[in-house]
């Protein structure tokens, strides 16, 4: 007989015979047996059952307010956040496009404008919502065919181009700063100034100061077809688009001239084009590998 | 919507008959459970709720089961338990009181109320078992359905309870 049950048998009236004589021996039997006696009058406070069964009558025909599966706010949180990365990441991707020393590369954007990064430049634009948002950041130059649309904005470090449909170029290096248009109208902001330049003008700024340009004759800038027109460019600027052209590193032995340039350079021989340098400046080089050295004659 | 007949519990009749078996032994579990008759009455309310909307899925057998699985897994925001009121009945069948000496009957009802106070202080574990079987009258293997273990383990909580019983009256003595 197992101790740990004896009481709950003889609760139940189990337990008979030596165990159960034993057990009425022991001294506790008469508590137990008044325990057993007067728990069995025990009795708990009634409760109306007809009403609880009207109440639940009238809340089972409810209608059911689901309880959302726990795991379902968890899996709609991760969604979101997932959506919500994606959207970020989709807007805010960047297409970078960059035509790299003595390498140009036309693209298309989203609108088929089309666009021609001169060598060592680099376009940057997000292609979401294009439509509604033509923008592109520049650094360096390029030439533009605009689709028609919405006004497409070229921002650069020295200014704003903004245009609706047309043919221009943008020349952002360094401290010098060109716009020309060919087509259509192009309003350019910068320092403040709002110019707007019809076909075959152009504006031109070194270091924010204005520069008179001549009216531009061809309908398509010089550098698409290997031969730019320079006006009035500090020597400086020739030699790093020479650098840039040609990809080529060009040092010069000798007090930098004060001249500024006016003229045709072509971008396709490097051997024309260095005769035009030195002819004008009075300068002759020495070319090793991809290092020109220019010195006084 | 489906106009098939509705079958086992989701029938009204079956469900009430269910109910006029169930609800009270449900309702006294609940209240030996909590000591509180509001929330015995709103845990059954539910439970049988819970039946009613799961009644495609519960076979009629195993309602039961289902029923005290329900309003097992009922956790409310638990009011600190209170003192489980019980009374005893007043015409105890065969206790022919008249017949009583006084100081017997005085003695009847010290020793009532030293029951009473000793069943509050069980632990609810032994309080539900005990009284199951006291008042309703259920047995063994009922209540170990009803508390989801072993006869065995029902025993044992019996016997617990009534040594702790025992030992309380003694003590009050």
């Amino acid at each position: 007989m197992k101790d740990e049950t004896l009481l709950a048998k003889w609760l139940n009236n189990e337990l008979e015979g030596a165990e159960l004589e034993a057990f009425m021996a022991s001294p506790d039997y008469a508590t137990y047996n008044k325990i057993k006696e007067y728990s069995a009058q025990l009795t708990v406070p009634e409760a109306d059952m007809d009403a609880l069964y009207k109440r639940i009558n009238t809340n089972k025909n409810k209608p059911k307010v689901r309880k959302l599966n726990p795991w379902l706010p968890r899996i709609a949180a991760m969604l979101v956040m997932a959506l919500g990365a994606t959207y970020f990441f989709y807007t805010n991707n960047t297409t970078t496009q960059l035509a790299v020393a003595g390498e140009r590369t036309s693209f298309l954007l989203p609108d088929n404008s089309e666009v021609t990064l001169n060598a060592a430049s680099e376009a940057d634009y997000k292609t979401w919502n294009w439509k509604n948002n033509r923008k592109l950041q520049l650094d360096g130059e390029a030439y533009f065919k605009v689709a028609k649309g919405q006004t497409f904005d070229v921002v650069t470090a020295m200014g704003k181009v903004t245009v609706v449909g047309t043919q221009f170029n943008v020349k952002a290096r360094g401290s010098r700063f060109d716009v020309t248009c060919f087509e259509g109208k192009v309003r350019v902001t910068s320092n403040n100034t709002t110019t707007l330049l019809t076909p075959g003008k152009s504006i031109a700024f070194e270091d924010g100061k204005l520069i008179m340009m001549p009216t531009e004759e061809n309908n398509k800038p010089g550098w698409l077809t290997y031969e730019v027109k320079f006006h009035a460019e500090k020597f400086a600027n020739i030699i790093s688009e020479l650098e840039r052209q040609y990809n080529v590193d060009i040092q010069l032995n000798t007090q930098q001239p004060d001249k500024a340039f006016t003229g045709a350079i072509p971008m396709n021989n490097i051997n024309d084009a260095l005769e035009i340098i030195k002819t004008t400046y009075q300068l002759k080089s020495q070319k090793t590998g991809n290092k020109i050295i220019l010195s006084v004659e | 919507m489906k106009n098939n007949p509705p079958t086992g519990i989701c029938e009204e009749i079956t469900f009430s008959t269910f109910f006029k078996s169930h609800a009270k032994s449900l309702r006294n579990y609940l209240y030996y459970k909590f000591g509180n008759e509001e929330q015995a009455q709103d845990v059954a309310q539910e439970a049988f709720i819970k039946l009613w909307e799961n009644c495609a899925s519960v076979p009629p057998e195993k309602a039961k089961s289902f029923l005290y699985t329900v309003a097992n897994n009922t956790t409310l925001n638990q009011i600190a338990h209170q003192k489980v009121v019980l009374e005893y009945n007043r015409k105890s069948p065969g206790n022919n009181t008249d017949s009583q000496s006084p100081e017997f009957l005085m003695e009847e009802e010290q020793f009532k109320t030293k029951l009473q106070k000793a069943i509050d202080k069980l632990t609810e574990a032994q309080r539900t078992a005990f009284l199951l079987h006291r008042i309703d009258g259920k047995k063994y293997h009922e209540i170990a359905e009803i508390l989801g273990i072993s006869v065995k383990a029902v025993e044992k909580r019996l016997h617990g309870a009534l040594l702790e019983l025992r030992k309380e009256i003694d003590n009050l003595r």
